[in-house]
């Protein structure tokens, strides 16, 4: 019908550019449909007696005629693009990874995708083009045909065998890209930088997908996000994804190796697919922890596989260490180092002015330790994890010593948390410095912002999600020990958050709030602002045997210094067959260091230790890289040495689970949003396998490899005669009607 | 006999009737103290006078020992931990009773002449409670074994388990900010103007003190001393000023101490 109406079919119109054929001036058909105007106006207005809405109707109608006569004189038409037949190739890809064996029904998605492969659709893109074919899993490669396959892939890079397939493309006449697949990519190939260099190739890719896309009958653990690194006896909160197609409720369950550590229920509504929730529990042995999640398997769930993820986490055995730099002798001094006393796992050593020429040291390691007051040398001051700067005022500290605090953050990569005080915050004078840049909120410059009232405490929604702020695992058991503790004794205003910054604990003063615990990044650390001197209330508030101010402060120091990195940072990553290994080497100033080298020992859980060298970055200085083999899954255990000549700098060990080959697991629904994605962001379309008719006729119109223009004229479209007669006898009609004939 | 009889029971009616009447002056009084003169400024230290009943709620002297020194001795002290030390310190001194529900507030706690002082089971039991949580208390002006005994009786409900002991003089109260090496005898001004630095059969200074668990001092016990003395008159003439320099320094070690352990 549409191609009855419009002589060409849909794609031409979709693909095509409309232009005027016509070589007359543009001011021509313009002054024409003027000067028609005006005479039908004229002639309308000798017969004014018809009445205004019926002689509107009919202007209407013979303008609308004119405009018609005109563009039909005009000359419109379409200039279509298209391959040239006989001279350009269709590469197509064929999905070979181990998921393309899933059964579905009757049939494989293999079985699936050659069916679509040996369709009529394949059959006229071989009369017209060279067909090119590749079989793709981690890597992309020519076949000769699809009669005998590779053995199935153990995993999926589909954005980067594409990329290879279209470098391969770059000298040859390729008109589009046909890629037949299940979409499970699971390799991290498809980022969004990877998308665009892509789409900037040019060439469309048509994806057609195979598999099903829903599976109510199974549950997969798509994702588990927990921190690599934490404390011990520290509250870890991991967040865990669920893919699912149906309602109901899950369980979930933490082991560490052997050991159960946690279980929680995971509500799965109706509505969704992909449902998130966190679960909380502590691990108390240091070490490389290998964790693992596992979902209970549903009634007749087949692939169970996919219900288990596993990831290490480092519980470090040497403390870390905060410095807290005190202007001014306290409460919230005296009563935070107690909270902290007991805390094996964190090292406060204090700094507090005490008189006017005097300091008071607690916690160093040996006497000389800030004997001449706060560090002014960075290598002095890194050696913390994280820094506390309570009621002093900005200028105390040198402008060196201030730039010093900003680079901690940014550079070393430490937090730094500001607390109250009638000479902290905007009183001291921090808020136009580079310290007060890099705050959570504005401070303000006009004093008088620290107030000695006292405000209940708070937890905001986000602050109840966080596990440096969980009294209990019971969420409402935990709102009820917020709710409950003492006002604090004191205050301070603050000024708008910064953009990033979030606020987690809020004082209520009266009917109104105001930000108390406030959080951001900046740089490679976290900037932090407790608006308040006062906690040390509910130490004194409360009985004896209440642990609610050793917890807030013992979480929240943990906090502060759980993130921060060493001077030798070492991670890894699973890849295939193959582990990523990353080492990023700085100095005692945390600068990347000219002229290091670093080896690294990879020992596999079962296996020969293989030693490597990793090679310096090209683009980032001080960091190495390196690719080992792993072919066996397990605990992945590395240590790393960095040096200079043969004087050993600093060395480091981390540990991994490498799955080698359990991706494709989790691939038991096709990605049909990634093949849209791929095809969308390149110009292509995406396919099912049974409606492949249109294949043809739209990879015909890419505008990639060798095509031809041809102009369609569009004059003598059926359509534009059958509008001109419609509005033509609409006007008689009318005029029948009102007997103005 | 029924005579006397009746006299013996108007004397114990009278003796009733005049407890009742010390406790309501003790109470006014601490009243007054608190809240009788002027808006106090908020401060992050302030100097607390624990007020208690003597035995039987019977106060000593005229406004009761626990105002012993008062308003002077904190005056004068808080006027030096404001030049001496980067302390918020009120200007004023106040004042709390255990009972009162602001005790918490004061971590930071002062009783004189606790050789009259008497706590019964439930003030005990919230001077432990006060002191376990983190508060600090020093005792002053008490002086010979008959008082020591006095203030032992109470103390001992207080922690019927935790010994009173000798501060070893490398504890961190003896070096906080000054090095108190010196161990002097400091005398209240009725001992200095009787020629001697001690009262009664306490010829011996004593730093003596209680520890938490974790080795950190909950009580000072200045016996056989009068710091009050020693900063009440700070601005009299006759009374050495080599003692009031010393009960400063103490006085700020205690506070230091108290605001860092």
């Amino acid at each position: 019908m549409f191609e009855w109406l419009f002589k060409y079919p849909r794609d031409e119109f979709t693909h095509g550019e409309f232009v005027f054929a016509s070589t007359w001036p543009q001011w021509v058909p313009v002054a024409a449909f003027v000067v028609g105007a005006a005479a039908i106006a004229f002639f309308l207005l000798r017969r004014r007696q018809m009445g205004a809405l019926k002689l509107a109707a009919i202007g209407a109608l013979q303008l609308a005629m004119l405009a018609l006569a005109l563009f039909i004189l005009w000359e419109p038409s379409l200039v279509v693009r298209s391959l040239k037949t006989g001279e350009n190739a269709i590469a197509v890809m064929l999905d070979t990874s181990e998921s393309m064996g899933f059964t579905e029904g009757e049939q494989t998605r293999m079985q699936q995708a050659q069916g679509a492969l040996g369709s009529e659709a394949f059959g006229r893109l071989g009369k017209d083009y060279a067909l090119r074919r590749f079989v793709f899993a981690r890597d992309a490669s020519a076949t000769e045909d699809y009669s005998t396959l590779p053995a199935p892939g153990a995993e999926t890079a589909l954005a980067g065998s594409l990329l290879q397939v279209l470098r391969q493309a770059r000298t040859s006449a390729v008109g589009a890209v046909v890629i037949v697949s299940d979409g499970g990519e699971n390799a991290g190939t498809l980022d969004q930088e990877q998308l665009a260099e892509i789409a900037s190739l040019g060439v469309p890719v048509h994806t057609i997908g195979v598999g099903r896309e829903r599976a109510p009958e199974d549950l997969e653990l798509q994702e588990v996000l927990a921190p690599e690194r934490t404390l011990p006896g520290t509250t870890l909160s991991a967040r865990v994804t669920v893919r699912h197609d149906g309602p109901g409720v899950a369980r979930l369950k933490v082991y560490d190796g052997d050991k159960f550590l946690a279980s929680r229920e995971v509500t799965l509504p109706a509505d969704g697919t992909v449902t998130t929730a966190f679960v909380d529990f502590g691990l108390q042995e240091p070490g490389f922890r290998d964790l693992n999640f596992s979902l209970d398997g549903k009634e007749g769930e087949a692939e169970l596989r996919n219900n288990t993820r596993a990831t290490v986490v480092e519980v470090p055995q040497a403390p870390s260490r905060i410095l807290y730099v005190e202007g001014e002798p306290r409460w919230e001094y005296k009563f935070m180092r107690r909270a902290l006393d007991d805390d094996t796992s964190v090292r406060l050593v204090s700094l507090l002015r005490v008189s006017p020429n005097g300091f008071y040291r607690q916690g160093i390691d040996d006497p000389k330790q800030l004997q001449e007051g706060f560090p002014t040398d960075a290598k002095d001051l890194f050696k913390y994890d994280a820094l506390m700067i309570g009621n002093v005022q900005a200028a105390w500290f040198t402008p060196a010593q201030q730039q010093m605090i900003a680079d901690f953050v940014s550079e070393r990569g430490g937090s730094l948390m500001m607390l109250a005080g009638s000479s902290g915050l905007g009183d001291g004078g921090w808020g136009n410095t580079l310290v007060g840049e890099l705050l959570p909120a504005q401070l303000s410059a006009e004093g008088g912002s620290f107030h000695r009232e006292r405000g209940a405490v708070v937890v905001t929604a986000r602050g109840s999600r966080s596990p440096m702020l969980r009294l209990s695992d019971d969420d409402a058991e935990n709102t009820r020990l917020w709710s409950s503790l003492p006002e604090v004794a004191d205050y301070q205003t603050l000024g708008a958050l910064k953009p990033a910054a979030n606020s987690l604990l809020n004082v209520k003063i009266g009917d109104r709030q105001q930000p108390l615990l406030v959080t951001q990044l900046y740089g490679r650390g976290r900037s932090w602002i407790l608006a308040t001197g006062g906690t040390w209330r509910w130490q004194m508030g409360l009985p004896v045997a209440d642990q609610r101010h050793e917890a807030f402060w013992r979480q929240l120091a943990r906090g502060l210094v759980a993130d921060a990195p060493g001077r030798f940072e070492l991670t890894a990553r699973s890849r295939g067959d193959t582990v990523l290994l990353r080492a990023e080497f700085r100095d005692e100033a945390f600068k990347p260091q000219q002229g290091v080298t670093v080896t690294a020992v990879a020992t596999p859980q079962s296996g020969e230790p293989l030693t490597v060298d990793l090679r310096p970055s090209a683009d980032q200085p001080g960091v190495f890289e390196a690719e080992v083999p792993a072919a066996e899954s397990g605990l992945f255990s590395v240590e790393a040495l960095a040096r200079r000549g043969d004087q050993t700098l600093a060395t480091t060990r981390m540990a991994m689970r490498h799955e080698s080959g359990r991706a494709e697991y989790f691939t038991v629904r096709q990605n049909r949003s990634l093949l849209e994605q791929l095809a969308q962001a390149t110009g292509g379309r995406y396919w099912t396998v049974d409606q492949l008719d249109g294949l043809p006729e739209a990879i015909r119109y890419s505008a990639a490899g060798v095509t031809s223009q041809e102009i369609r004229a569009l004059w003598n479209m059926p359509a534009l005669f059958l509008l001109l007669m419609l509005l033509k006898a609409g006007e008689w009609l009318l005029r029948r009607r009102w007997s103005v004939v | 006999m029924s005579t006397r009889r009746g006299i013996r029971v108007l004397g114990m009616l009278a003796g009733v009737a005049a407890v009742g009447l010390c406790a309501v002056s003790w109470s006014q009084q601490a009243q007054e103290f608190l809240y009788g003169s002027g808006a106090k400024r908020p401060s992050e230290f302030h100097f607390t006078r624990l007020a208690y009943q003597g035995r039987n709620g019977v106060a000593r002297g005229r406004r009761g020992s626990w105002l012993t020194d008062w308003p002077e001795a904190e005056e004068h002290l808080l006027g030096g931990v404001h030049r001496l030390t980067r302390i918020d310190a009120g200007e004023q001194g106040r004042a709390v009773s255990l009972m009162d529900e602001e005790l918490f507030d004061y971590p930071w706690l002062y009783a004189v002449e606790v050789g009259y002082w008497y706590l019964d089971d439930t003030e005990a039991a919230r001077m432990r409670d006060y002191l376990l949580r983190g508060g600090f208390l020093i005792v002053d002006d008490f002086h010979g074994s008959r008082e020591w005994a006095s203030f032992v009786d109470s103390m001992q409900r207080v922690f019927p388990d935790r010994p009173i002991v000798e501060i070893p003089q490398a504890d961190p109260v003896m070096h906080v900010l000054y090095d108190l090496n010196e161990r002097a005898q400091i005398p209240g001004l009725g001992a200095v103007l009787s020629g001697v630095t001690y009262e009664k059969d306490g010829t011996v200074p004593h730093w003596r003190g209680i520890y938490d668990d974790q080795g950190r001092l909950m009580v000072v016990i200045d016996f056989n001393m009068d710091m009050g003395d020693a900063w009440e008159h700070a601005d009299t003439p006759y009374y050495p000023e080599k003692y009031t320099a010393l009960a400063y320094r103490y006085a700020i070690n205690y506070i230091l101490y108290s605001m860092t352990h």
